[in-house]
């Protein structure tokens, strides 16, 4: 009798546990994993060419433009500086925005840095670093009263027509007390109106709103992020070491500070 | 008595487990219960697109659409624009995945609803499958933009299967995209004479497939690239080399894109300079090839209204630019038959410039440029103001 107990408790208690402990030693297992420190190969091997070869379109300013004889903008230092940091000499490979994933599958290219939003659908083809900017939709207002899209009942909204911005205020609109909406032709508009006191606040795309802020110093308005759109430098998945190497510098960046001084003199 | 204990025990644990599964299952059914059922897409009396400027054509992007339903919106779309044609991507890849194996379902749900909306179809025909891109013994790194000369003859024989199912409904197709481009060409060297052994490759067995075919030789990258370059070539030397490599009997009429870029549509063209009049350059090649009967289909135009692109308007010059563009075509270029824009729709947003290219947002949110260019096709007048002016 006593041994049937026995047997019972330890079978129950098998039945019970055994799927915490199988789950717990996995997580320990995916934990430890993470945590080994594994050598790096040599920078050097990771860029058989002897130079980054980094594929960018550009024609879009502030990001990257072409020169006849030069290329210059927030990616260009961005990856001139990661290049720096590895010691390895950056060559720059201007491709048009269609073109730009195709290259780093085959290898024409070794990263990408494009003013490229991160692209969860290309997660089985690409490895995104961590962001380096926030391109998305804020709200730009020197009303003190408006912190946030919910501030905006009573209030004058100003955007860009047909805009993901006009999209987000319809969203808004279904959601709290009613706001007047003043649509105009393009996202500059909408800030000078803001500005100008025709309307409260603007909600317009981070890049213009920092760019028309930078022209305005003056004017002392708060800017709150209201949707995400991450721009990121990605290498093919394939390749984690050299992802590895280039996100841990972009990582580095960010730290020290190095991201922020580029971000101020472009943005 | 231990074995029957131990079984009770395995019995008990068994059902409490089942009982978790019958109850997720039950919070499943239950869930779809309640949830509202996804909009279906049945099929309507049959739609006409009544248009005052034939024309009016657009390029889709449907074949990535997830849902039926937002399928036939985009069609409904193009067909209350005054749009009666669109152009459309088949691609390969989709359809025959392994060899000889082929799945039309994609393609036919945008086929019937195109048709039931009344419009025309030119089909884009691209995209190889992995099975194709095998070079020699070995898989090369390759996009799927990568055809080896040993699948010219398999490709032919997709685009004539293509051809023979869909005669009657899909009479023009278009071979290929923008081979002066590197990437359209799967990075291999941009070689006009190996496009033309493509055309050769696929013209007899189409037309043998469907005789009523229109085989359109594939729109150029309007760019300056020099010979030699890795990117591409130019697109007038192109066309000229692919006359040179004997092309001209493989196809029955000639795609260009034509985009404006940031020059108004009457700018006049030069070979410097890439502009919507540029496709007269390409036209003149004909003419001095003696293809002048040769009918051309504008299967990619118009502007971008992003405000950083460099080769971007603002959005009231492209609503201008673009309805003028359609003037310029219909009262200057008797040797185009469509002037298609691109592009209606994207099923998602690029959160870059090329989101300004369409005419309706994802959401199915019509843009300045659309309600402008209805008012164009349909002969209305737009009297409502679409913005508040500059606030200077």
């Amino acid at each position: 009798m006593a041994a049937r107990t026995s047997l019972a408790f330890f079978a129950r208690l098998g039945a019970v546990l055994n799927i915490w402990i199988w789950g717990l030693a996995l997580i320990l297992f995916a934990l430890r994993w993470d945590s080994v420190e594994r050598p790096h190969p040599p920078i050097r091997d990771l860029f058989p060419n002897g130079e980054i070869r980094v594929g960018v379109d550009a024609s879009f300013p502030p990001f990257a433009v072409a020169t006849d004889h030069d290329l210059y903008g927030l990616d260009i230092d961005i990856a001139e500086a990661i290049g720096e940091r590895l010691n390895i000499p950056v060559r720059f490979v201007n491709l048009g925005f269609d073109g730009l994933y195709d290259a780093l599958k085959v290898d024409q290219v070794d990263m990408l840095i494009s003013a490229l939003p991160i692209d969860y659908s290309r997660s089985n083809e690409v490895l995104f670093t961590v962001p380096y900017f926030n391109a998305g939709l804020e709200l730009v207002s020197q009303s003190e009263n408006i912190s946030g899209m919910r501030d905006l009942s009573t209030h004058s909204l100003a955007f860009e027509f047909g805009s993901e911005a006009q999209q987000q205020a319809e969203t808004w609109l279904r959601r709290i007390q009613p706001f007047k909406i003043q649509a105009y032709e393009t996202a500059n508009f909408a800030l000078e109106a803001t500005r100008r006191e025709f309307a409260d606040a603007a909600l317009v795309d981070a890049v213009t709103a920092h760019l028309y802020l930078r022209r305005h110093p003056e004017w002392k308005a708060q800017q709150q992020q209201v949707t995400d759109n991450l721009l990121a430098a990605s290498v093919k998945v394939n390749h984690y070491e050299t992802y590895q190497a280039i996100n841990r510098t972009m990582q580095l960046m960010l730290e020290d500070g190095t991201i922020n001084a580029l971000l101020r003199k472009w943005l | 008595m231990l074995k029957i204990h131990v079984w009770n025990l395995i019995s008990r644990h068994f059902s409490q487990v089942s009982w978790g599964f019958v109850r997720i299952a039950l919070f499943v059914v239950f869930t779809g219960l309640v949830l509202p059922a996804l909009p279906r897409a049945p099929l309507t009396s049959q739609q006409f697109v009544k248009t005052d400027h034939p024309a009016v054509c657009v390029h889709t992007r449907l074949i990535d659409e997830v849902y039926e339903w937002k399928i036939q919106r985009s069609l409904e779309m193009v067909r209350e624009m005054g749009a009666d044609t669109i152009v459309e991507f088949f691609p390969w890849a989709y359809a025959e995945p392994k060899q000889g194996v082929l799945n039309w379902a994609s393609f036919d749900v945008i086929v019937k609803h195109a048709q039931n909306q009344g419009l025309h179809i030119i089909a884009r025909m691209g995209l190889v499958p992995e099975w194709a891109r095998i070079n020699g013994n070995n898989t090369v790194s390759s996009t799927l933009n990568y055809l080896p000369d040993e699948s010219f003859d398999d490709f032919a024989n997709f685009v004539s299967t293509f051809a023979r199912r869909y005669a009657g409904v899909v009479d023009s197709i278009i071979i290929w995209n923008e081979p002066n481009l590197a990437f359209e060409w799967g990075y291999r060297p941009v070689n006009p004479t190996d496009y033309a052994n493509l055309l050769k490759a696929v013209y007899a067995s189409a037309h043998a497939s469907n005789p009523k075919v229109v085989i359109l030789a594939a729109p150029l990258a309007p760019t300056l690239e020099p010979q030699g370059s890795p990117n591409g070539l130019n697109d007038i030397l192109y066309l000229k080399e692919l006359y040179e490599a004997g092309a001209a009997p493989y196809f029955d009429a000639l795609a260009i894109h034509s985009y404006g870029f940031t020059d108004p549509p009457e700018a006049a063209p030069g070979r410097d300079n890439l502009n919507f009049r540029r496709a007269e350059l390409l036209r003149d090649i004909m003419v001095e090839y003696g293809d002048q009967d040769k009918s051309v289909f504008i299967t990619e135009s118009g502007w971008n209204d992003n405000p950083r692109w460099t080769k971007a308007v603002r959005p009231s010059q492209r609503v201008a630019y673009t309805v003028n563009a359609y003037k310029w075509a219909e009262n200057n270029w008797y040797w185009v038959d469509k002037l298609c824009v691109w592009v209606l729709r994207y099923p998602y947003n690029t959160h870059s410039y090329p989101d300004n290219f369409t005419l309706i947002t994802p959401d199915f949110i019509p843009l300045p440029i659309y309600n402008s260019l209805q008012a164009y096709a349909r002969g209305w007048k737009l009297d409502d103001q679409l913005w508040l002016p500059a606030p200077h």
